[in-house]
């Protein structure tokens, strides 16, 4: 539970807060809730962006709170990979360098032709090389996307990953990225406003 | 470069403009270069003061002998225990005793062009108290002459006094030497000669000196003196002008040259401003490293956006500690490396404007300012590294 949110959320229903909740390798997980109800807070807290919250999170058997930043950065680059509702994009680098950098962080999962591949999958290989900060939030959203892919990761986290996106586009990117999760048998967890059904969920939960 | 670089470099900028890094830099190499160079000239200061070439010319010879006073008046020899006491003293780097020649000496020229003859007495010093070099200071009676070391002061005696009132020729040093001259020991029984050359001449000792050798054994052939009394030393000391030393000289009313412990002043000058240009270095080292810290924060202070989301995305600030200090270190081997190629220069040239006025110091610079730039490459990567972690960390 987020302590700013704690006397807000816990006068609410919930099968997250309050409640443990065991997510399992290779489970598809969609989590939904309205505005304003943590789903931003909750995905931040699984990546240990924030720490202000009360009971743990055990992520392989280790509370992520006790580890030291440059554990957490190894499991960011290799275990752990995020797509952020607010994009965090380095908006003077080009889309292509974007992507890259996550790519090289670690040995690099893919080869840097893949980018390419799946900038073509998304209909954003036109604007590779141009700024981040010029292209519209659409093509950011997807160059968040082929970002989120490109690294190894066991648990992908995606915080309303296509709030940007048309419906054709939603359906290209949610191709991609369950063909990138099955490959890696990686756990998905999703968060979004309303329910759908791009994923083949193990289970859906309300925030 | 890493292609990770490439891409680091991109997002983490310098933090200030262009002209302020060139003046940054700027203000690092003179702080640098005058930090080694501080170091440089100490170095060249104490080899000047200490190595075998430069030692006679500059370091300190006192000859010391007994204040002459009614009271001391027949009684002037220095007590062995004095002598002994002396050895031990902080000031004194070695001691030598003068031997005085006890026989009665004439010296005359053996040449008619140069009509010339006075008595004279002798004193002999030990070998490594004898500022004239490259001498073949050795006698024994096989020798086909007696070398002598004459007082510089009597030469330009001889040539700005005596010549010119006896009317006899000027001499060069030069043409001295090549003169014999006949060296004559008056006995009971008659006199004894022999042939005698002037070698060379001292600066530093006021009285005609002859080899070791021949003082013994002429005092030992023609007086009937027995006695090792001993009325004057001659002392090496690093400070003549040590208050120590002028308090020990005045206690067992001991006196020298006044002249010498005057030259010790410029010492001090010397001293002192050695002395300030290696406070000015350490100084100008923290001051460098100061900038150095500020140049890190303030790159890092002008990125903490980009810093804090290249960690959300797994940066590990182990990578950034790394491209942070390929980023700074570097520029200050090229700094240092400047400033050792510009000491070089300067070290050269020193060496030939000295070497003309016989003072001798290395052609190359010290393997110790060497040392002590790697010293200084190392302190500033471990300041810059504890500056990039302290604030990456954060």
């Amino acid at each position: 539970m987020p302590i700013p949110l704690r006397d807000r959320l816990s006068k609410k229903e919930s099968s997250v807060w309050n409640n443990q909740l065991i997510i399992n390798p290779e489970e598809w997980i969609k989590i939904t809730a309205p505005s304003g109800t943590g789903k931003t807070t909750l995905m931040n807290m699984l990546y240990s962006i924030r720490t202000d919250y009360d009971g743990v999170i055990i992520l392989d058997g280790i509370n992520i709170k006790n580890i030291s930043v440059d554990e957490l950065a190894g499991i960011r680059q290799s275990k752990m990979s995020v797509i952020f509702q607010d994009l965090r994009l380095f908006s003077h680098l080009t889309a292509y360098e974007n992507i890259d950098l996550k790519r090289v962080l670690q040995t690099p999962f893919y080869e840097a032709e893949k980018i390419n591949e799946m900038a073509e999958i998304l209909g954003i290989s036109n604007i590779l090389s141009q700024k981040a900060g010029i292209c519209s939030y659409g093509e950011q959203q997807r160059i968040c996307i082929i970002r989120a892919l490109v690294q190894p990761f066991n648990w992908l986290i995606m915080d309303e990953p296509f709030s940007h996106l048309d419906n054709n586009n939603k359906a290209l990117a949610a191709k991609l990225i369950a063909f990138e999760c099955k490959k890696r048998k990686a756990a998905l967890i999703i968060t979004d406003l309303d329910d759908d059904d791009l994923f083949t969920y193990s289970r859906k939960l309300v925030l | 470069m890493s292609q990770l670089n490439l891409i680091l470099k991109k997002i983490i900028g310098d933090g200030i403009g262009r002209t302020n890094k060139i003046t940054a830099l700027v203000g690092l190499s003179v702080a640098i270069f005058l930090l080694l160079t501080s170091i440089q000239l100490q170095i060249n200061y104490h080899n000047l003061l200490n190595n075998k070439n430069n030692k006679d010319s500059i370091a300190n010879f006192l000859v010391i002998n007994k204040i002459l006073t009614d009271a001391t008046l027949g009684k002037t020899a220095i007590e062995d225990s004095i002598i002994k006491d002396i050895q031990q003293q902080p000031f004194t780097e070695s001691v030598g005793e003068l031997t005085p020649s006890k026989f009665k000496a004439s010296i005359e020229s053996n040449s008619s062009r140069f009509p010339f003859y006075t008595d004279i007495s002798f004193e002999s010093v030990p070998k490594d108290f004898i500022d004239v070099q490259g001498t073949n200071w050795y006698w024994n009676e096989q020798s086909p002459y007696v070398p002598i070391i004459i007082p510089t002061l009597f030469l330009d005696f001889y040539n700005f006094q005596f010549s010119l009132s006896q009317n006899l020729p000027q001499l060069t040093p030069d043409i001295i030497k090549m003169i014999v001259f006949k060296v004559s020991i008056h006995l009971k029984t008659g006199l004894v000669s022999y042939n005698a050359k002037i070698v060379g001449f001292s600066d530093r000792i006021s009285s005609m000196i002859v080899p070791q050798e021949f003082m013994n054994w002429g005092n030992h052939q023609f007086s009937t003196d027995t006695t090792n009394t001993v009325s004057r030393l001659i002392i090496r000391t690093k400070d003549p002008g040590s208050p120590l030393l002028s308090e020990y000289l005045k206690k067992h009313q001991l006196t020298t040259d006044a002249d010498k412990t005057r030259f010790s002043k410029y010492r001090k000058v010397v001293d002192t401003v050695v002395f300030i240009a290696g406070i000015t270095g350490g100084l100008l080292l923290v001051f460098a490293l100061l900038v150095f810290t500020l140049f890190i924060q303030i790159t890092i202070a002008s990125c903490k956006d980009e810093i804090t989301l290249l960690i959300v995305l797994g940066t590990s600030p182990k990578q950034l500690s790394n491209f942070l200090i390929k980023r700074f270190f570097p520029i200050n081997i090229w700094l240092v490396a400047g400033a050792i190629i510009a000491i070089s220069f300067l070290q050269y040239f020193l060496h030939e404007f000295l070497k003309i006025q016989h003072i001798y110091i290395d052609k190359m610079i010290s393997g110790y300012t060497f040392g002590i730039a790697g010293l200084i490459l190392l302190l500033i990567w471990w300041v810059n590294m504890r500056s990039i972690k302290r604030y990456i960390y954060q």
